[in-house]
């Protein structure tokens, strides 16, 4: 799973408002290397949930020196669309799981998430207790 | 098919001269042989012998041989410029390295076979690309033989007559006598010619005529060239393949799902910009993903399957075909897409139904699901194709008939004179009707707000070998 997948990926367990970003837990991280395209990324990047995206590169330590905000003029800015090109399609999460912010898990096995929700994952988390947590979240936003 | 590949010549190939008739492409062009092994929507490339009318072959079978051989032969000087152009196409694709020679090939005139059937998807891949690049000399792959010879009748005796017809033909022209090739004949014949003589028949007596008039040599094993013969009412047709392994044949592709013409001929009605995510929430073993990723560069590649084999197969492709850098896979349900809403530029999806999972059936309750769900995740501006079933395809039609809007307004007029003229009748006999519309209306209401901001743009037939499937192209709009 590449950080351009994670960066869209959500959380569709019942109940859940706030089921986005997936907070990764990666226990093996592979870093491929990936022919650099500078108009796939810079217009990949204004559908980017950027502060998502430094996030999860921050969450496996490859923030490098990525700017929290998104620099304006990056189209021409190549130099930052290379770091940005490297986080979304370089780094690459093989083993681990990807956690809702609010309840539930979903496992990462060989680079293929698993996002189907059994009964269990429903049932653990009723939606009451979901719901609460949820406004509580909106409203520190 | 025909409508993507005349799209693809013209685009790919800059080819003119574009016609076409039912199964078949015909185009000129200068581009060399590695853009033509690039061509995606096509079965089958064949160089272009002839082109004619249908024959009118007289009820005397000794007299109808002698109509045949001389209207497939014809004048020999074209045999021999089609296989001295065929020569040089095969030399270029032996010398992978000699690019500078692609402009030194007149133009060729080739026709393509769209739909034939799947005789040769199962081949051993491995085979593809063996053998020895040396000058004229083609790759004899043993086991490839097989899958053309599939292909339709083959002149049965042919190798064992020719010899002794050559002694007696002195007299073919003696500039050509050094142009021959080893030859064999496939046949495929419909429609009236079909009544009087088999496939068998028919490439035995034009083999016989060509060993006789041309001096090739019939080798049924091992031929240099398959001169491949399609005779029917609307025309005849004669060829010589350009490769070995049919262009519907892709390397790349490990394990096959879907025929992968169609595959990518739905890729192409997504319109597949810089930067375009393209899902595939049905993926299977990856097909679509597969001709898209290998043909579309610059955009980034979805899919999803709720089946762990189906995944770990499209896995497998994704790593075989070493397109891992613009295709990631999730396991999930395309009824629950994991994804925001407008989120994706483009849906490609082959909807499974029929004998291979026998869904049929779930398939008519859960689409209006699927599509509910597609229609969420799906950009304002994006495109969703779909492959349907003919049944499906009807099916699915119903909730964008047009004819809806219109029985509503019907009903609601009808109403409306039956309730001013229907004072005096009985309660009962009004009662019934009047459901029934209303039950009418509401299902219509509700078909029609399903999916309102997706505008059907196009539906297109292609054939699936046994069975028909129809594309569906629709366009998400804002309301």
């Amino acid at each position: 799973m590449k950080l351009l997948t994670h960066n869209m990926l959500t959380s569709h367990v019942k109940g859940v408002t706030c089921g986005y970003p997936l907070l990764i837990q990666a226990t093996e991280v592979k870093l491929n290397d990936v022919d650099f395209n500078a108009e796939f990324v810079a217009r990949m990047i204004p559908k980017m949930e950027w502060s998502a995206l430094v996030g999860a590169a921050d969450s496996l330590g490859h923030l490098n020196d990525l700017p929290k905000d998104l620099v304006s003029d990056y189209e021409n800015n190549e130099d930052f669309l290379r770091k940005v090109h490297h986080i979304l399609l370089e780094v690459e999460v093989l083993e681990g799981t990807l956690k809702c912010p609010e309840s539930g898990e979903f496992p990462v096995s060989k680079g293929v998430p698993n996002m189907l929700l059994n009964e269990d994952r429903v049932l653990r988390h009723p939606k009451t207790w979901i719901g609460l947590g949820c406004v509580s979240v909106c409203v520190v936003m | 098919m025909e409508q993507f590949l005349i799209k693809e010549v013209i685009s790919k190939l800059a080819a003119f001269d574009v016609e076409h008739v039912q199964g078949k492409v015909f185009f000129t062009t200068s581009a060399n042989v590695k853009k033509l092994q690039g061509l995606k929507s096509a079965e089958r490339l064949f160089l272009l012998l002839k082109k004619e009318p249908p024959m009118n072959v007289p009820w005397n079978t000794g007299k109808a041989k002698h109509v045949i051989q001389k209207k497939i032969i014809g004048d020999d000087r074209v045999w021999m410029d089609t296989l001295s152009t065929w020569q040089i196409l095969q030399r270029d694709l032996n010398d992978n390295s000699s690019y500078k020679s692609k402009t030194k090939n007149s133009q060729k005139r080739k026709w393509e076979e769209a739909d034939k059937k799947e005789h040769n998807k199962k081949m051993n891949l491995d085979g593809g690309l063996v053998g020895s690049p040396s000058q004229v000399d083609l790759e004899r792959i043993p086991d490839h033989q097989e899958s053309i010879e599939l292909d339709s009748g083959i002149c049965g005796d042919d190798g064992k007559s020719s010899v002794c017809e050559k002694v007696s033909q002195e007299d073919v022209s003696l500039n050509h006598k050094e142009l021959s090739a080893l030859f064999r004949v496939s046949c495929r014949c419909s429609g009236s010619i079909a009544k009087r003589f088999n496939a068998q028949e028919l490439g035995q007596i034009i083999g016989t005529a060509i060993t006789e008039q041309l001096g090739w040599k019939a080798e049924l094993r091992d031929p240099d060239v398959e001169v491949n013969v399609h005779l029917s009412d609307a025309h005849c047709v004669l060829g010589i393949p350009v490769f070995r392994l049919p262009l519907a044949h892709r390397t790349y592709i490990k394990t096959t799902g879907l025929r992968s013409t169609i595959a990518w001929a739905m890729v192409s009605l997504a319109d597949i910009k810089a930067g375009t995510t393209l899902l595939d929430p049905m993926c299977g073993v990856g097909t679509i993903l597969l001709e898209a990723a290998e043909d579309w560069q610059g955009a980034f590649f979805l899919g999803f399957d709720i089946n762990e084999s189906q995944l770990k197969e499209a896995y497998n492709n994704v790593q075989f075909a070493n397109l891992t850098e613009n295709i990631d896979l999730i396991r999930a349900s395309v009824m629950e897409i994991p994804f925001p809403s407008a989120s994706v530029d483009a849906i490609v999806c082959d909807i499974p139904f029929g004998r291979k999972f026998n869904s049929e059936t779930d398939m008519r309750t859960m689409l209006p699901d699927i599509l509910k769900e597609m229609e969420r995740v799906l950009c304002v501006g994006g495109n969703l194709v779909l492959l349907l079933s003919p049944q499906l395809s009807v099916h699915l039609k119903k909730y964008f008939n047009k004819e809806c809007k219109a029985a509503n307004n019907a009903i609601s007029s009808s109403e409306h004179t039956e309730d001013a003229g229907t004072s005096s009748q009985d309660t009962n006999g009004k009662m019934v009707p009047f459901t029934r519309e209303a039950t009418l209306k509401e299902n219509c209401n509700s078909l029609s707000k399903h999916f309102a901001s997706l505008v059907p743009n196009g539906t297109y037939r292609v054939s699936l070998g046994a069975t028909d499937a129809l594309i569906h192209r629709y366009k998400k709009v804002s309301i």
